[in-house]
């Protein structure tokens, strides 16, 4: 008797196999989870040159034996830890850098202090920013800099680059820059005008809790923290998805507080006033208009961005005042676009062959 | 091996998936509305609020306890960062002479690469 269409036994047989020694290794890899901690993050080695506050600057050693004149300035999003863009070797922004000759420096956030609740965007923009652009100069012994801002680390370098529009700035890139505010839909919607009282918050609170940051960053996809805990457990027996998971949940779930001052603006002025995108915003009294910026300009955005969509992104390109100027999209999402085995294929490589040439 | 459309395992992973599509969906369309807003805000309030009083009335009763209140540990903090700031600042000059001198000297410590790299030719590049 023939066994029925799409039914093959001995396939069956193997699958079966295949499925008892996945049980048990999925019992001997959950107790080894538990038990052990993640792999080590942000270990490529670097020299602190400065720390003020929640301001920390970073500088990579050199890999290559010849590296290009231009240093790169790497700004954080003030939301999150700059290790998402050093995860492990092999699989390292900054390492990939490094060895593609590059002189990288990082300004990377820690968590602000309660005394620290009062920094402004014009502590952000104006104070660290060209402080570290200052200390990136003397260490590096260049005039010029080249910025990567990620996400609002972007917005961060956009401001500064409008405000500073006559250098020292040679290039900016941009990964996932929101500049249309009220295409952030849901972030829009839970910080309405008429039911959000931001001065409420920020003045009984000081800092914004970080777990009031992360609870809205996971609103936006509520079902996937269930569905990828039960990823991990399917996959529980493959030590390569296992590492990735641990390195982008505990980055994921790392998320900073941020200053009430400096959160007040941004829900202001930004997400009520939409100023970026209007044209109409200022920092400390200085208009900060981005058709100002006219340096070489790379923004690179991913296509199925859940945080930044695309549509809150898209007019930065042509806003700018620059001539040289691409974007990019590229499969992925917000953080894969930037971090893990697919940025390794698709944006470091275009990044490189973009800022290579522009660095000399 | 069995085709995808047998495989229990598949079929499992494909209707985690989708059901973690279907109720995202659903649920970003609930929050979407001016209600949800409304509701989330109004919880966020009472709560930002009740935190406030919680703060005031335990600083009232760490006084009484001849115990420090948060704002004075908060200054005792602030005093110990600028401390630390200044140690920090003082370990970046000292970088910083270091720096300098092993550049004035020429001797070797960990001399930098020089910045003559050049992008290589389309050809080249991978």
């Amino acid at each position: 008797m023939n066994a029925p269409a799409g039914l093959d036994l001995a396939s069956i047989a193997e699958r079966i196999q295949s499925e008892v020694q996945r049980a048990i290794q999925r019992s001997i890899k959950g107790v080894e989870y538990f038990a052990s901690s993640g792999p080590s993050l942000g270990s490529t080695p670097k020299d602190i040159l400065a720390v003020r506050g929640t301001m920390n600057l970073y500088h990579y050693r050199p890999m290559a034996d010849e590296i290009y004149r231009v240093p790169i300035l790497i700004v954080m999003a003030t939301t999150n830890r700059g290790y998402i863009l050093d995860l492990v070797p092999g699989q390292s922004f900054i390492e990939f850098l490094l060895k593609r000759g590059y002189d990288v420096y990082m300004l990377d956030w820690t968590a602000p202090k309660p005394e620290e609740k009062s920094l402004r965007m014009e502590d952000y923009v104006l104070d660290f920013i060209p402080d570290c652009i200052r200390r990136v100069q003397q260490d590096s012994g260049e005039k010029d800099v080249s910025i990567i801002g990620y996400c609002f680390g972007g917005v961060l370098s956009l401001l500064y680059a409008s405000i500073f529009n006559d250098g020292p700035m040679k290039n900016l890139i941009c990964f996932t820059t929101p500049i249309d505010f009220r295409e952030m839909k849901l972030f829009s919607n839970f910080s309405d005008r008429r039911y959000f009282d931001v001065d409420r918050l920020v003045d009984s609170v000081g800092n914004v809790p970080p777990e009031m940051i992360l609870s809205s960053f996971e609103m936006l996809r509520p079902a996937s923290r269930a569905a990828s805990q039960v990823q991990l457990w399917e996959n529980i027996w493959n030590d390569e998805y296992v590492k990735a998971y641990r390195m982008m949940d505990r980055w994921g779930t790392d998320t900073l507080p941020l200053a009430g001052e400096y959160f007040r603006t941004i829900t202001k002025d930004l997400m009520w006033d939409n100023k970026l995108y209007n044209d109409t915003m200022s920092v400390g009294g200085r208009a900060a208009n981005i058709a100002d910026i006219k340096v070489p300009i790379l923004h690179a955005v991913a296509e199925h961005d859940h945080i930044v969509p695309y549509d809150a992104a898209k007019h930065l390109i042509p806003k700018v005042g620059s001539t040289d100027k691409e974007e990019i999209m590229l499969k992925g999402g917000h953080v894969s676009l930037v971090a893990g085995a697919n940025a390794i294929k698709r944006l470091w490589p275009k990044l490189d062959s973009w800022l290579g040439k522009r660095s000399t | 091996m069995a085709d995808k459309g047998n495989d229990p395992a598949a079929i499992w992973q494909t209707m985690i998936g989708e059901m973690e599509k279907g109720f995202n969906s659903f649920a970003n369309q609930a929050m979407a509305s001016p209600e949800f807003s409304k509701a989330m805000n109004q919880v966020g309030g009472v709560t930002a609020g009740a935190q406030k009083q919680l703060g005031e009335l335990m600083e009232k009763y760490l006084l009484a306890m001849n115990l420090p209140s948060r704002a004075q540990m908060v200054g005792m903090s602030e005093r110990l960062q600028s401390i630390e700031g200044q140690l920090n600042e003082i370990k970046a000059m000292l970088h910083q002479v270091h720096h300098n001198s092993l550049a004035t000297d020429g001797s070797a410590g960990a001399p930098r690469p020089p910045r003559t790299r050049r992008p290589p030719s389309e050809g080249e590049q991978k």
